[in-house]
């Protein structure tokens, strides 16, 4: 069971197929909270053996619901070796938590529409605090933290940056100041966003899109139209992760623990770059050229398990309750 | 001689019962297997089930004492009825227009009433959003303007008026026709008015039928889910969409639960008092239709103007704006490159194969619903209950259904059978409602005098009802096609890479970023919408849309 933004290359897929002896059947569930939502409503009959696409923000809710199954400690395997991103705060050098094996992480930052600003002859924001002002009135657009993993995602960098209530009366004053709030990452980007035709110059997105930007440009560019805005505040590390699930047969567990190590091989953490434009948890791997447009921060927000556990579901009715009510 | 005649008549009436529980055992198990227990199972976990481990929200009460959940039923309802007063303001002289009036191109624009009903509801919402949106076609003048529909109710509700008018005005053309010129021209004879022989001639005649267009578009639009999801925005959306959102997102099954139920029982009401409307209005007719006549004169001339032009406004100029960009993406950008990925023919070819099996299946279904139906005539009570069970799926919140799936069939979730019954459920309403009218309008006589002549039940369904229906099983058919190659809905079950379907692909391709995926969602939009035209064009043929047989 993936969410539904999980691609590799088929031959790949084909081939671990083939070396493993296993037949591998995936299953979409849509956005990543609604996929795990889906595996804790069906959990008296799992439909999957293994899930892959938990990422740290809804790990509490995965371990309180119970459906992950531990991981295997084997001499060498992925829960051994360190990784570059680790599941939450608790993770020793493995980045395991519960179980979630990290496969990859990106960061959810602001993005800029680069010709809008240019045009307008406007200065970038240099903090989420100007960017509440009359100057940038109307300008961002943010996926719902309710209904998209993005948004959630940015949410929690604003409390982690912020703290609680400053970051509260930051939203308090965006709403003020002609914020505009949409269902998903796609509505945001594809039409909010003023480089898709929307009125938005400022979106929520990820460090990797200017990247992808260039790799689906239409006359191979060399700049990206778009840039990652880095502020305090706002860059949180977003870390997706694989996991079995409970009520696998052996057999199935042991091709799911075959499937977790094919995640991490070498050739799936280079080919998911450009596939799924997150970068790989795996040390060692290269980068992809194009991924010179896709500098990492130097600086991003954390929030430790204990608070996401504690706090997620009170933030998230805060803000539902400040933004939109 | 009295006790034979009786004992005759008694098992007439048994018989006849027996026919009505074969019609209806397939329809109904159906419906119940895959529609009333997964939605009953849902809300059971929702009001009395154990709390789900895994963090939902803290509940906040019941949403009648919610302000934020007060407000969203109250402009659910309020977006409903204004996109009928709309649909039937606007809808009624278009489809005087097209019924009435003899003209180039009209064969034309009477087919491309179905364009909006085919278009995938996001690619439609960035269509409206190409129109009207801040940088629109016409959107960009009207901000410049002062005059910006961003942030407003009225996106939504050009959203809505862009797929439901059309339909209004199919019916409206249905119901024109039935009107007998015989009866018209003595009106006007004994010295009415064209007024007044229109509201008391005319209006009665086609009354039903708006109403039961009507009907349709305030389900449509009270438990719309894609439109608003997208185009209304954080504070426009409708309930559906609070649904998905308490459900899928934040896992409180309570909330969600009692607010469906109270959806529940609203429109399941407003669905039985529409089949009890349609049902003491129908009449069976057999008329001469009024003949068309050419556009001449002032008045007639600006009135066929206005009405076309509203029509190009409202329900081509989205789709024109979306070819526009599909047209720039092939030359310009790079939108040949989906024509030659292997993903994309795939798509097309699933998206053919699991449109005919569910095809194959909402007919059979829809059929057999609607000859259940007439056959229980007899049974007032019963009759009305069963017409009202065909909107059920349309009633019915497609989230609450997708999640009540998926806990009581888990293990088929990601099977092909269940998705194409899925398609199915959602399009047989389609072809039971088509055929039940075209039953009701059909004179009882050609059956009975068949029959009289020898012929057996099965025989003169075959021989006289099905060949005088056909035209409007075609055009249920037509929909029912129309409606699944484009659904959206079904996206909420899970699916599995190798069904790919167009418009999966499309939602694909725009979760994406990078201008290459945009083009590539924008070329498959318009490929979909050939497609489905395609389809619509070959199931319901060349000829002239539901001829009704005249006599007399």
């Amino acid at each position: 069971m993936t969410h539904s933004s999980f691609d590799l290359p088929k031959p790949l897929l084909a081939r671990f197929e083939q070396e493993a002896d296993v037949k591998l059947q995936l299953i979409q569930g849509g956005d990543a909270g609604e996929m795990l939502n889906k595996l804790i409503l069906s959990q008296a009959a799992p439909v999957a053996d293994v899930v892959y696409g938990i990422d740290n923000t809804l790990l509490p809710r995965a371990v309180a619901s119970g459906i992950l199954a531990p991981f295997p400690q084997a001499a060498g395997s992925v829960a051994q070796r360190p990784t570059l991103a680790r599941m939450a705060d608790t993770a020793g050098p493995d980045g395991v938590v519960a179980g979630l094996v990290p496969i990859n992480y990106g960061y959810v930052n602001l993005n800029i529409d680069k010709a809008w600003f240019a045009q307008k002859g406007l200065a970038l924001p240099k903090s989420l605090q100007e960017l509440s002002n009359p100057t940038y009135r109307g300008l961002l657009v943010v996926p719902n933290p309710a209904t998209s993993s993005p948004g959630q995602a940015f949410m929690l960098a604003t409390v982690a940056g912020l703290g609680e209530q400053a970051a509260f009366d930051w939203w308090a004053r965006m709403r003020a100041n002609g914020l505009k709030v949409v269902k998903g990452w796609s509505e945001a980007y594809y039409t909010e966003f003023s480089r898709n035709g929307g009125s938005r110059p400022i979106v929520v997105s990820y460090a990797t899109s200017p990247a992808a930007e260039v790799f689906y440009s239409k006359e191979k560019i060399s700049a990206p139209p778009t840039a990652n805005v880095f502020l305090p505040g706002a860059v949180f590390r977003q870390v997706e992760g694989a996991a079995l699930l409970k009520g696998a047969s052996p057999a199935a567990q042991a091709a799911g623990v075959k499937f977790i190590e094919f995640l991490r091989s070498p050739a799936v953490q280079q080919a998911l770059q450009t596939r799924l434009w997150m970068y790989p948890a795996e040390s060692g791997v290269a980068r992809d050229a194009v991924f010179q447009h896709a500098q990492e921060p130097t600086q991003f927000e954390a929030v430790s398990l204990q608070a996401l556990t504690a706090q997620s579901g009170s933030w998230q009715r805060r803000w539902t309750q400040v933004v939109l009510k | 001689m009295m006790s034979t005649r009786f004992s005759a008549k008694a098992n007439a009436l048994s018989r006849q019962r027996h026919t009505v529980l074969w019609l209806a055992a397939g329809p109904a198990l159906f419906a119940l297997a895959l529609l009333v227990w997964p939605v009953a199972r849902l809300l059971w976990q929702g009001l009395w089930g154990e709390p789900l481990a895994g963090l939902p929200l803290d509940d906040t009460g019941p949403w009648w004492l919610d302000g934020h959940l007060q407000w969203r039923v109250g402009w659910t309802l309020v977006q409903a009825l204004l996109t009928c007063v709309l649909c039937l303001v606007l809808g009624l002289p278009m489809a005087w227009v097209l019924a009435r009036l003899e003209f180039k191109g009209r064969m034309a624009w009477q087919r491309a009433l179905m364009l909006p009903f085919v278009v995938p509801t996001l690619v439609a919402a960035l269509g409206i959003l190409a129109l009207w949106g801040p940088r629109g076609v016409l959107g960009a003048p009207l901000a410049q303007a002062g005059w910006t529909l961003e942030g407003s109710p009225w996106l939504l509700l050009l959203g809505n008026l862009f797929f439901n008018l059309s339909l209004v005005v199919r019916a409206g053309m249905d119901g024109l026709a039935q009107v007998s010129a015989q009866r018209v021209a003595v009106a006007r004879t004994l010295g009415a008015t064209p007024w007044r022989a229109f509201w008391r001639v005319e209006w009665p005649v086609i009354a039903p039928w708006l109403a039961s267009a009507l009907c349709l578009v305030f389900l449509y639009c009270f438990t719309g889910f894609g439109l608003a999801l997208v185009l209304g925005g954080q504070r426009w959306a409708t309930v559906e969409v609070e649904i998905y959102t308490l459900i899928a997102h934040e896992l409180a099954l309570a909330q969600a639960a009692s607010l469906a139920v109270a959806m529940l029982a609203l429109t399941g009401g407003m669905a039985w008092a529409y089949a009890w409307v349609e049902r003491s209005l129908a009449s069976p007719a057999r008329i001469t239709p009024v003949p068309r006549r050419p556009v001449r004169g002032l008045a007639i001339w600006s009135g066929w103007a206005l009405a076309l032009g509203a029509w190009l406004l409202l329900c081509g100029a989205p789709l024109l704006a979306l070819l526009l960009q599909a047209a720039q993406a092939v030359g310009f950008g790079q939108g040949w490159e989906v024509l030659r990925e292997d993903d994309t023919w795939r798509a097309v070819g699933n998206t053919l194969r699991f449109s005919a099996l569910a095809l194959a299946l909402a007919t059979a279904l829809g059929v057999l619903h609607a000859l259940a139906g007439q056959a229980m005539r007899r049974w007032a009570p019963a009759a009305l209950a069963w017409r009202a069970s065909a909107y059920a799926p349309l009633v019915v919140s497609p989230v609450a259904l997708a999640f009540g799936l998926l806990l009581l069939y888990p293990q088929w979730l990601a099977s092909w059978p269940l998705l194409v019954a899925a398609y199915a459920l959602l399009a047989y309403p389609f072809v039971a409602k088509a055929l039940t009218a075209a039953l009701d309008a059909l004179p009882d006589q050609y059956a009975q005098a068949a029959a009289s002549l020898g012929a057996g039940p099965v025989r003169v369904l075959w021989r006289v009802t099905l060949p005088l229906v056909a035209p409007a099983l075609r055009r249920g058919m037509a929909f029912a096609a129309a409606t699944m190659l484009g659904e959206f809905a079904v996206s909420l079950l899970l699916s599995r890479p190798e069904w790919l379907t167009l418009s999966t692909l499309i939602y694909q391709r725009l979760g994406r970023p990078g201008s290459a995926n945009l083009d590539a969602a924008l070329v498959l939009s318009a490929g979909l919408m050939a497609l489905a035209l395609l389809a619509f064009w070959l199931i319901e043929g060349r000829g002239e849309p539901r001829r009704v047989p005249h006599q007399d």
